[in-house]
């Protein structure tokens, strides 16, 4: 039972404006339990922190404030030089996260090796199979040959490598197209439940988050501004700003409607409370 | 079980590994390596067949011919025995300062950049700092400080190789910059990585080509400065170089004794590796920057076009496009659209939806005649039914048939185009007015100053931007904003039609909602026809009129959106449908258990369907 805690996590940018430097808080506040076979999706828009929260999950990013724990099976806190053979990432675009220079080999290969385990020729077609290409084929390859869902399905392969059980997958299918993201899915879906992974799902999309999770956090410039189960977020929303968010999407049912969606609106209801399924009660907005 | 090995692989888009590291064969690259290896024959094996070059002879200045090929110097030593160990000094020196340069670029470009922080800073300042210390002068301080008796070729390649890496490490670093971000960097890390791994195994293949052709220029500039300098007399002391012959025929007085054999070879032999090396380098830039390859052209002009405009069927079509065929005429002839024939309605909007590489976007170049050789259009037509004017009947336009002088009028001012990620598409240099009006002046030249300025401002209004936005600068306003300008630009000559390329995929679905706001509205006020194209089919089922689905460069499904959503007719389309798990409804084919999962190569047979549906 490995398990990942991220308690008040905090990321401040600093960024010039002139010679003035402005902090910006990209992650405010955001805390949340990664257990094992259960997926959490972290639903937000274009500069939200979704991304960077996933970053100091993948230790890419040092968090300015909070703690992320991971807990062993033995309900000891792990060692640090071990979080990375537990925790890894699958990243959002298949055509950038793989070298264009090396072997699929080579990809899989290493983190095989520097995880300590068997990383010959076998072992990695063995992993390719497990991800549903066919190893021995593709093995010799260079990502160029490959399609953006065979590329994403190695780049899944490749955070399974190190024998992960905490995957933090940030938007693994917004680069593909439409009719193979729901193999990617279900790919994900099929490996959490044979290796029991805790997941972390982050998207924009909340029709794939409501199906693919257990448990949905909308983000809203960092802060999360609603919680609770898939299912009651998305068909019982509370916050007005995961209001809009629905009320956004396309829907074919709703042909003629006429939104109209003001910013300033969005920023208001933005700022409003969250508010916590499970509690089934509004946050304080910390000020 | 998925069965992926039938999917089919896109071909390749380029070489990978090793492979993609050499440059393409070129006449230029022929060229080039032809001179380089006959002056490096000349500089190795050389030395071995001549004799030796310092013999004095009683023969001053003996023109070439007989038993000394290209004559003699003024103590009448052979020029040809001379020239051969010259050109091995210079090569020496040449590839002495190229590997120094190139190692000292590299260290401060990539580490430094790679670090980042502080050490990045400092690197960054010490790399500067050289760059603008003036090169020459300074070698000759170095090398008029070093005492004659020890100014070896090492010296001078020491000299030349500090003066010499600093633009190089410029270069380099901004690469690296770049490269330092790349998802694959990051999965490296990620996956474990020591920082040495990550520069030397995954960063620095992908700089290959950029550091041989940092490589080469190094050896150019250390040939010709080394010439230079040996030229003044400042050059390595008792070795002969390229640069020494020319300086013992300028105190020879050679020019003034017409003896050109003396001082012509050496300088020529310079000249043609220099420009060998630069044929080199143009072919190793193509493969950094694969943009600089001649792109094949076609043999034959196209052949011009007798205007066939398509009678219209009635006056609500503004558009009919009749079985358009798109192929890219390159080795093995790729039909990007085949066939296609769709119309377009007054104040209609027609979607186009497809996935990537169905042959979407082609199609919406070739209606605006927009698509570059080796794309071709080989049957079909466009035509474009222009509204009537006061004599009752307006014309049927062939827009494949037309010069491109009406071409530049037609397009914009009745057909206009908003393009993929048109929001970048801005100049960041000029303010939103300026760019504006620019289209204004250029198609509009009768317009005052107050007319034009009153026309931008109401197609600002129109997509719902402040006015005051409009000495803003593109960077500036957020992305929808811009993308609202593009629209706005797209609106301003009042065109019949308007061809939108995946307008909104880039865009937040808050913002986006905005936008599809804008032009349902704008198509109710001012009646223009939208073909919408986009991967998104279930946006258009929400917003389009009719919709046609492209597979492969045909159309497999073009209905009314309404029947399309109730009764998909084609296996694609419901494939299509199913793909996109609804928000509120049942899940489709999307099972999370991962057991049934739906074969991503579908072979056109229904799926269970439910979800969007």
């Amino acid at each position: 039972m490995t398990t990942l805690e991220a308690r008040e996590l905090v990321k401040d940018f600093h960024v010039r404006v002139g010679l003035r430097r402005v902090r910006l808080r990209a992650v405010d506040n955001v805390s949340f339990t990664l257990t094992p076979g259960r997926t959490v999706a972290l639903v937000g828009e274009s500069g939200s922190g979704k991304s960077t929260i996933a970053r100091m999950i993948a230790r890419l990013e040092k968090p300015s404030d909070g703690a992320i724990t991971l807990t062993g099976p033995d309900g000891q806190r792990v060692a640090e030089r071990r979080y990375r053979d537990n925790v890894q990432m699958v990243f959002q675009d298949p055509f950038a996260s793989l070298n264009p220079f090396h072997t699929i080999e080579h990809h899989l290969a290493r983190p095989l090796k520097l995880h300590g385990q068997p990383h010959g020729w076998e072992d990695v077609v063995q992993l390719l199979e497990r991800v549903s290409l066919p190893g021995r084929d593709i093995a010799g390859r260079r990502p160029h040959e490959l399609s953006g869902g065979q590329r994403q399905r190695v780049a899944i392969a490749r955070a399974l490598a190190p024998g992960a059980k905490v995957v933090v997958a940030d938007e693994p299918v917004s680069m593909l197209d439409v009719s193979i993201r729901l193999g990617v899915l279900n790919l994900m879906a099929r490996l959490q439940r044979e290796e029991n992974l805790a997941v972390l799902y982050i998207t924009h999309d909340l029709a794939t988050a409501r199906h693919f999770s257990d448990d949905i956090l909308v983000l809203y410039k960092g802060r999360v501004v609603e919680r609770g189960p898939a299912d009651d977020v998305i068909l019982n929303p509370q916050h007005p700003y995961t209001k809009i968010l629905a009320s956004a999407a396309p829907n074919p049912e709703a042909r003629g409607r006429n939104v109209d969606i003001d910013p300033a609106d969005v920023e208001r209801a933005g700022a409003a409370a969250a508010f916590d399924h499970n509690t089934g009660a509004w946050e304080e907005v910390p000020t | 079980m998925t069965n992926l090995s039938a999917v089919t692989v896109e071909p390749p888009r380029g070489r990978a590994g090793w492979r993609s590291m050499l440059p393409r064969w070129s006449p230029k690259l022929g060229v080039g390596l032809v001179l380089i290896g006959l002056i490096t024959f000349l500089g190795v094996v050389g030395p071995f067949l001549v004799g030796d070059p310092n013999t004095i002879r009683d023969i001053s200045l003996t023109a070439p011919g007989g038993e000394f090929w290209l004559g003699t110097t003024q103590t009448g030593q052979d020029i040809v025995a001379q020239l051969a160990h010259a050109t091995r000094g210079s090569l020496y020196i040449g590839l002495l300062v190229g590997v120094m340069a190139t190692a000292l670029s590299a260290l401060f470009g990539i580490v430094g950049s790679y670090v980042g922080g502080y050490v990045d800073e400092g690197f960054s300042l010490f790399s500067n700092v050289m760059l603008v210390i003036p090169g020459l002068p300074l070698v000759i301080v170095i090398s008029a400080f070093v005492p004659a008796d020890q100014r070896g070729s090492w010296t001078i390649a020491v000299v030349l190789a500090i003066t010499g890496w600093a633009a190089s490490a410029r270069v380099l670093r901004a690469q690296t910059l770049s490269l330092r971000n790349r998802d694959y960097v990051a999965a490296a890390k990620v996956s474990g990585e020591k920082p040495w791994r990550v520069i030397t195994i995954e960063i620095l293949p992908n700089l290959l080509p950029l550091l041989a052709s940092q490589f080469v220029f190094s050896v150019i500039y250390a040939i010709l400065s080394e010439a230079g300098l040996s030229f003044l007399g400042l050059g390595a002391s008792n070795s002969s170089t390229l640069g020494t012959m020319l300086y013992y025929a300028q105190n020879g007085f050679a020019l003034q004794r017409d003896a050109w054999w003396w001082f012509v070879p050496p300088g020529l032999i310079i000249a043609l590796f220099g420009c060998g090396l630069a044929l080199v380098n143009f072919s190793i830039d193509e493969i950094i920057n694969p943009k600089l390859r001649d792109i094949p052209r076609r043999a034959a002009a196209e052949a011009v076009r007798v205007p066939d405009p398509v009678k219209r069927p009635d006056d609500d079509v503004v558009l009919t496009v009749e079985n358009l065929s798109v192929v890219y005429q390159v080795e093995n002839p790729v039909h990007a659209v085949k066939d296609v024939s769709i119309t377009l309605r007054r104040g209609e909007i027609l979607g186009l939806a497809g996935e990537s590489g169905c042959g979407k976007t082609t199609l919406a170049y070739a209606i605006n005649r927009l698509h570059r050789p080796p794309a071709e259009v080989t049957t079909g037509s466009v035509t474009f039914h222009d509204l009537p004017g006061q004599d009752g009947a307006g014309d049927d336009v062939d827009v494949l048939a037309l010069t491109p002088e009406e071409l530049r009028a037609f397009r914009w001012s009745k057909l206009s185009m908003v393009f993929q990620g048109a929001m970048n598409a801005l100049n960041p240099v000029l303010s939103i007015k300026a760019q504006l009006e620019d289209v204004l002046t250029t198609h509009r030249p009768e317009m005052t100053k107050a007319q034009r300025k009153a026309k931008c401002e109401e197609v600002l209004k129109l997509v719902g931007v402040d006015v005051r936005r409009l000495s803003s600068f593109p960077h500036e306003l957020s992305g929808g904003m811009r993308q609202r300008v593009m629209i706005a630009m797209a609106l301003l000559l009042d065109p019949q039609v308007m061809i939108m390329d995946e307008p909104t995929t880039a865009l937040d679905v808050v913002v986006q909602r905005g936008i599809l706001r804008e032009i349902l509205r704008l198509r109710d006020e001012i009646g223009f026809a939208v073909l919408f194209i986009t991967h998104d089919l279930p946006l258009l089922l929400e917003l389009a009129d009719r919709i046609a689905v492209m597979k492969e460069g045909e159309v497999v499904e073009y209905a009314e959106a309404q029947r399309m959503f109730e009764r998909p007719a084609h296996p694609y389309t419901r494939q299509l449908l199913d793909s996109f798990p609804s928000l509120t409804g049942e899940r489709g084919s999307f099972v999370r258990s991962g057991e049934q999962m739906t074969p991503v190569d579908r072979s056109g047979e229904p799926t269970p369907s439910g979800g969007v549906r």
